[in-house]
């Protein structure tokens, strides 16, 4: 209890100052700056529940992309590329062609080193045909009993290439070891072993959003001091090797530290001299990234936490972590002087022996390959040799895997742009003033290049036209069924304005009987799933509720979709949903102050301002249809706790239903059109708009208020709407090809069958496969891509650069455009060159652990980024963007954006025009615009798209489907 | 005739499965996705059907059990392992359940492992462990039960260790299996007392009647002491205290082999050899006191830690052992219909659960949502009468599973790594001092060789 004052009067006292002794303080300091630099490197992925995509690295987003994935190699001891015999194989099945090669080695600096060999032919031969690459820990091996040296020739060549390296190459500078890696190497016990099961299932308890029976006591004083008073006392029996925890803990209780001083505490127990802070902190940090990552985030953002919002500081997370650490490392040493020994003897030198052998051999394989003779090696001067050997060194497993990389890159980016030229030139665009039947807008992302191309394919006289999935409207909303609201719109944007879904008059007292029959549902399922986890509840819950599980574990193993299907009937049955409208109005100016600030609805002025700001860019002004029909899109699956991954990430990693519902309401106002006509928008009253969501996983749509639509645009609507579950139909087909499991055979409407089942079954982990294989980003008319199979590879952008003659629109949308992008992209490149550390590897054994995130297993790191499962299919490609426009025009665009600037500017996409005139295509190059080559090999032309893709599962090259053209 | 037909069907269906996987594995012969779901449900199809005419039989005959004598699978003296199988009241429900719950998993899984490296070694284990199952529950002797258990435990940890490119599924395989085979002793010299005792392990001769109420001619304190090495062996197998450490780290596997395992079948088996003996158990006048202690501590503890358990698997694995402790309890009171009812339901429900736990974050907002946005407080019944300080020293109690890992591993693991330690630099040393003196020998010839030259 004494102890229990003492902890209490330190909170008190945390906020003043308190007289510290000056070296302390200069400790303190240098702790706060390493843990604020160290914290940026931690992954930012934040709770699960709400996944929104990201570079990986972004951390090192201001330096160019090669320097950068090296450097985050080093770091975190990743991989950068794939894997030398992944592009071998792309090579061998010409998906990479030595054109390829040879025009990223010209691209580089070239010079003269030996022979008749100058960089750029040792380069390409030590990738075509290839060196092999070698490791010290078996050369011996190859050399002695490997098939490395085959004939007398070969020894002899290889002698010669041995005797050629005077002296070995210089070791690299030893990276320093982490004080876990020196104690293993002496005592061969783990520290991370001793000290990261407790760590985890503190973190995982501090972190809990509500799945534990028992929340975590003392929260709110912040994870230090939390973890301290509860483990502080006696009468615990704790691994050998943190048996002095308690009484460590006690002592840092007595000495009233912070946990910044508790950081520099153990530091200095752990011997760490001040300037090696930073280095230790930053790698005792990454020795746990995800559970680190996710407490940094908290701390800058506690709103994430979708429950619980607990007192988050990685400071803190810091001081415990090192406090066991102190604590198990000193057990593990025995005392201080012997710990402080072993860091300070310096690391034993490898043999360097191994090294010159593994250089030898390098050589010999190149010399080889160059048919050098050994007379000739042993004849010349050490200095021309010396010249060689440097180059093949500079040219490591590294530097091949980037040229394998740019080549690889580089046959898709002339793969895109030639047939996107090539369709262009063969296709002038004609302005048509025919009235279209109707009109349809999709969220930019790819996976809606597929749907819209069907539509177009089934009606020639449709158009379509796509902006980012939340449609211009940043809003908080919260449905009837919602307890609060959620923002829909891209995470950088804080909406201002909330808009809540509410029963119609009528429908009030159905609202309220299904709000309470719900609540009484939810009471039920949560006292059942608790009391199957306690004691004398239990035995009567399991006993006798356990029998009646065998009916939903059948139905949910083997007939998912008709179980989905029952269960939905039931729910109607019980729980009728009323019709509903929005509270989208607002007339006053200030509106009305909910929670949070937020503006209840919109003015008529700020409609306007919203349904301009997608019309206006897509360059639909005048020739509207009879019924527009917008989609927003979203995921349904079971199981998954990656679902909110597969959902709209301009929508922030929700669903953009809402947003399309909200923006048809908008754009049917009638004050809202004669607004707009003002800026030149003229919807005529024959116009109806219908704002609906489509799910990507079962290609499921619904449409929002078809109740309200005048009667007259009803036969519109069935048509429009007829046309779209054609064309869901043939997009399910087109979808089922990648999937192994959907024979190739499938009609359109079995593989709609299948789509809709993998989103309703509870083994299924490939539901979909999200943005997998996304690689290209086009920003343009519509007209320029029409009648493209683009494989669902492409985002698209609608932008008419026609109507944008200040570049304001282009602007706008690159703004956007770009970094969601290259968010995606990015994120699904590292998560496919790196699954196991990059990404969160299989999905198999994922555990979802205290609501925010998933572990391998029973305990281990919060597994951050993607999981293999979606990113299998994926070709790691940066996004190649193409814009309709000029490079002159796209660049004041890009320069008058800072962070859009950097990612150009550093490669971390790429970039290529299309000039809206000439139809000429521009590549960005260093800086520079160069006109793209002339495509000479035919482009494939089909009648449809299912004609291409039918009977092929991987990647497909673009075609041109003509059968619309001749149609139309 | 057609009883014991069926019911050879019903355990030949999985070994011949294993057997093929296995032969085919080894030929290098890997059959595709394709072909081993398809001929894992048709097995399962059939070992349902047999199961179903097999219970209709039984029932036509008034549940008189049926015996099949296969024959001594090897004889030397008086002693004879025969290969007997009974199925009788307590034995069918299991049989069926495992069945069941196996078929349902091998369809789970055939989806689930989809495009997974190792989709043939998970079939072939599923299906060594659903023999091993049946095997244990149609055993008409010890003797043959050992079998179906170690079968159990084999694929048990095997599938623990299934991503065997991460240490930690590798660690905590090896720790159960530690525990399997320490606590396995207890099965062994049970049945090496019985045969010393009672000269067979077959349950014809040891049991008469029907169970549950059966009698057994054993004496009280021959039957103490093989109840005893039998509750040693049940307590490994279903995770009761002090040995419940393995169970939540046994979460390794792919979430279906969890399910079947920790929530379904294996954790119960230690239940049903308890059911199985209970004749033997209940003649000793303390052991069904020492099952009830057991299970009554095991619930306890485990209803304790589960409290705390913040991620979703842990949480039902410690759910799973509170209840096992229930059973144990209730088997221990002689209250042997109703544990096997609620061993039966117990196992279908949690099934259900481990495979729906990677809902567990939906389903959570789903209820909050639907419960207006706040729920229920959880957490605050017992603990709140507490004083504070006990409180928090009682979280952390919960919070480390009641310190019960530390308690084997640092009073049993711990020395023993020592001694194998001490015992492995011993022998390094020893190596040292050879290689040198040879060493300094052959440099000698060398030497002399040159000297000689």
């Amino acid at each position: 209890m004494a102890e229990n004052r003492v902890e209490a009067s330190c909170w008190q006292k945390s906020g003043l100052s308190r007289p510290r002794n000056a070296p302390m303080n200069t400790q303190v300091d240098t702790v706060r700056r390493a843990v604020k630099r160290a914290s940026h490197l931690l992954p930012a992925q934040g709770p699960i529940g709400v996944f929104v995509h990201h570079n990986t690295l972004h951390a090192f987003q201001h330096l160019p992309f090669e320097q950068a994935v090296a450097e985050a190699s080093a770091l975190f001891g990743t991989e950068a590329w794939m894997r030398e015999e992944q592009y071998r194989e792309e090579f061998s099945r010409g998906r990479i062609l030595l054109e390829d090669i040879d025009a990223v080695l010209n691209s580089e600096a070239n010079a003269p080193v030996y022979s008749w060999l100058d960089r750029v032919a040792l380069r390409r031969i030590m990738l075509v045909p290839g060196v092999r690459p070698f490791h010290r820990s078996t050369i011996r091996w190859e050399i002695e009993e490997g098939n490395l040296l085959r004939s007398s020739e070969d020894r002899k060549l290889f002698e010669a290439c041995l005797n050629s390296i005077e002296r070995p190459p210089k070791p690299p500078e030893p990276s320093p070891r982490r004080l876990r890696d020196i104690l293993l190497d002496t005592t061969g016990d783990d520290l991370d072993e001793i000290v990261h099961p407790l760590l985890i299932r503190l973190c995982s308890s501090y972190l809990d959003q509500g799945l534990a029976y028992w929340p975590m006591p003392d929260r709110r004083a912040g994870f230090y001091r939390c973890v301290r008073t509860l483990w502080h006392q006696r009468g615990a029996l704790l691994p050998n090797h943190l048996r002095d925890l308690p009484a460590e803990f006690r002592r840092q209780m007595r000495a009233g530290m912070t946990s910044e001083e508790a950081v520099a505490d153990a530091l200095k127990r752990l011997r760490v001299p001040i300037t090696n802070y930073e280095r230790v902190i930053t790698s005792e940090l990454l020795a746990l990234p995800g559970w680190a990552g996710l407490m940094n985030r908290l701390e800058h953002e506690p709103e994430l936490a979708p429950h619980d919002r607990v007192r988050c500081s990685l400071m803190d997370f810091l001081a415990v972590r090192l406090t066991l650490t102190s604590v198990a490392a000193l057990s593990l040493a025995g005392d201080p002087e012997t710990l402080e020994a072993l860091q300070t003897a310096p690391p034993s030198p490898p043999s360097l022996e191994l090294d010159r052998l593994v250089e030898a051999a390098q050589m010999f394989e190149v010399a080889k390959a160059a048919r050098l003779s050994a007379d000739r090696i042993m004849s010349d001067s050490p200095l021309q040799l010396r010249v060689l050997l440097e180059e093949i060194r500079r040219f490591n497993e590294f530097e091949r895997r980037r040229v394998w990389h740019l080549a690889y890159e580089r046959r898709h980016e002339r793969s895109v742009l030639g047939p996107l030229g090539v369709h262009r030139q063969s296709t002038p665009i004609i302005p048509s003033s025919k009235r279209p039947a109707a009109q349809y807008f999709f969220c930019i992302d790819e996976r809606e290049e597929s749907i819209r191309r069907n539509l177009e394919e089934i009606a020639p006289d449709i158009e379509t036209f796509s902006a980012a999935g939340f449609f211009g409207i940043a809003v908080d909303y919260a449905g009837i069924d919602d307890a609060h609201g959620a923002s829909l719109c891209p995470v950088v944007v804080k909406p201002q304005h909330a808009v809540r879904e509410r029963p119609v008059t009528e429908d009030e007292p159905l609202h309220e009987k299904r709000k309470t029959m719900r609540a009484a549902w939810a009471t039920i399922v949560r006292s059942l799933s608790l009391s199957s986890r306690t004691l004398i509840r239990g035995s009567l819950s399991t006993s006798v509720l356990g029998l009646f599980s065998l009916i939903p574990l059948i139905a949910h193993v083997l007939t998912p979709r008709q179980y989905a299907r029952l269960a939905r009937a039931l729910n109607r049955w019980i729980l009728p949903e009323p019709r509903t409208e929005l509270t989208l109005m607002r007339t006053d100016r200030e509106g009305h102050d909910i929670s949070e600030n937020l503006l209840l609805g919109f003015t008529v002025e700020e409609k306007i301002e919203r349904v301009a700001s997608v019309l206006a860019p897509v360059g639909l002004r005048i020739n509207f249809a009879p019924v527009v029909i917008i989609l927003g899109h979203g995921s349904t699956s079971l199981n998954n706790p990656h679902e909110s991954a597969y959902d709209c990430g301009a929508c922030g990693g929700r669903r953009g239903g809402p947003n399309a519902r909200l923006f048809a309401a908008m754009a049917n106002h009638p004050e809202v059109r004669q607004g707009l006509k003002e800026r030149g928008i003229f919807i005529p009253d024959d116009t109806w708009f219908v704002g609906g969501y489509h799910d990507t996983c079962s290609d499921d749509i619904e449409y929002y208020d078809v109740d309200f639509m005048p009667e007259a645009f009803r036969p519109g609507f069935e048509a429009a709407k007829a046309i779209l579950d054609r064309a869901r139909m043939l997009n399910a087909h087109e979808r089922a090809r990648r999937f192994e499991a959907a024979p190739l055979d499938l009609t359109p409407e079995e593989a709609f069958r299948h789509v809709q089942e993998r989103s309703e079954h509870l083994a299924e982990p490939r539901p979909e496969y999200g943005h997998a294989t996304n690689a290209v980003c086009i920003v343009g008319r519509r007209q320029t891509t029409k009648g493209l199979f683009l494989d669902r590879r492409a985002f698209l952008v609608s932008y008419d650069p026609l109507q944008d003659p200040t570049n304001e629109n282009l602007a706008k949308l690159l703004a956007a455009a770009i970094p969601v992008c290259a968010g995606i992209s990015l994120e699904y490149y590292f998560s496919y060159v790196d699954n196991d550390r990059y990404g969160c590897g299989t999905k198999l054994p994922h555990n979802i652990t205290g609501l925010v995130g998933v572990m391998d297993g029973h305990a281990s790191d919060l597994r951050t980024g993607l999981p293999w499962q979606m990113v299998e299919i994926h070709e790691p490609v940066r996004v190649l963007f193409n814009v309709e426009t000029t490079p002159d025009r796209l660049m004041s665009v890009i320069n008058g954006n800072p962070s859009l600037r950097e990612l150009v500017e550093n490669r971390w996409i790429r970039l290529s025009t299309l000039d809206p005139d000439t139809g000429v295509i521009h590549v960005y190059r260093d800086g520079i615009f160069e006109e793209s080559p002339p495509w000479k090999a035919p482009v494939p032309e089909v009648r449809s798209s299912m004609e291409w893709y039918r009977g092929k599962r991987g990647h497909l090259p673009i075609a041109r489907v003509v059968g619309t053209r001749t149609r139309s | 005739m057609m009883s014991e037909l069926m019911l050879i069907v019903i355990l030949g269906a999985p070994l011949v499965m294993a057997l093929w996987l296995a032969a085919t594995w080894l030929a290098g012969l890997e059959p595709g996705e394709r072909t081993i779901s398809r001929t894992t449900a048709a097995s399962f199809v059939v070992a349902t059907a047999a199961t179903g005419a097999l219970a209709w039989t039984m029932y036509g005959s008034g549940w008189a059990p049926v015996i099949v004598d296969i024959g001594n699978w090897f004889a030397a003296g008086a002693y004879s392992f025969p290969i007997l199988l009974v199925v009788d009241r307590l034995s069918l429900p299991l049989l069926a359940l495992t069945v069941v719950l196996s078929g349902l998993i091998g369809s789970f899984s055939s989806r689930y492992l989809h495009r997974e490296a190792g989709y043939l070694r998970f079939f072939l284990l599923l299906h060594v462990f659903a023999f091993g199952a049946e095997a244990a529950f149609a055993a008409g002797s010890f003797n043959l039960l050992i079998v179906g258990w170690e079968l159990v435990g084999l694929s048990s940890v095997m599938l623990i260790a299934f991503f065997n490119q991460r240490m930690a599924p590798v660690k905590n395989a090896i720790r159960a299996f530690a525990i399997y085979r320490v606590t396995d002793i207890g099965l062994l010299l049970g049945v090496f007392l019985l045969h010393h005792a009672a000269g067979s392990a077959s349950c014809t001769l040891l049991f008469h009647g029907i169970w549950p109420q059966q009698d057994t001619p054993l004496g009280a304190g021959t039957a103490t002491a093989v109840a005893i090495c039998f509750l040693l062996a049940a307590a490994g197998k279903s995770a009761q205290a002090p040995f419940s450490g393995w169970l939540p780290r046994a979460m390794e596997g792919p979430t279906p082999s969890s399910a079947i395992f920790y929530g379904g079948i294996s954790v119960h088996l230690g239940v049903y050899l308890l059911l199985r003996a209970a004749p033997i158990i209940q003649k000793s006048p303390v052991a069904p006191a020492l099952v009830v202690f057991v299970g009554l501590v095991t619930a306890i503890l485990a209803t304790l830690s589960a409290r705390t358990a913040s991620d979703a698997k842990t949480s039902l694995a410690l759910a799973t052992l509170g209840q096992l402790g229930v059973i144990f309890t209730e088997a221990g009171l002689g209250f042997e219909r109703l544990a096997l009812l609620h061993l039966t339901a117990h196992a279908i429900i949690r099934t259900l659960q481990f495979l729906r736990a990677p809902s567990m974050l939906h389903d959570h907002h789903r209820v909050h949502a639907a419960a207006g946005g706040a729920l229920s407080r959880t957490g605050l019944y017992y603990e709140a009468l507490l004083p504070i300080n006990l409180r928090r020293w009682l979280y952390r109690f919960a919070l480390d599973r009641c310190h019960l890992d530390t308690l084997i591993d640092r009073f049993v693991g711990d020395p023993i790594l020592r001694i194998a330690r001490r015992l492995t630099a011993m022998e390094r040393a020893g190596r040292a001092v050879s290689v040198q003196s040879s060493a300094r020998v052959l440099a000698g010839t060398s030497v002399n060789e040159v000297a000689g030259g």
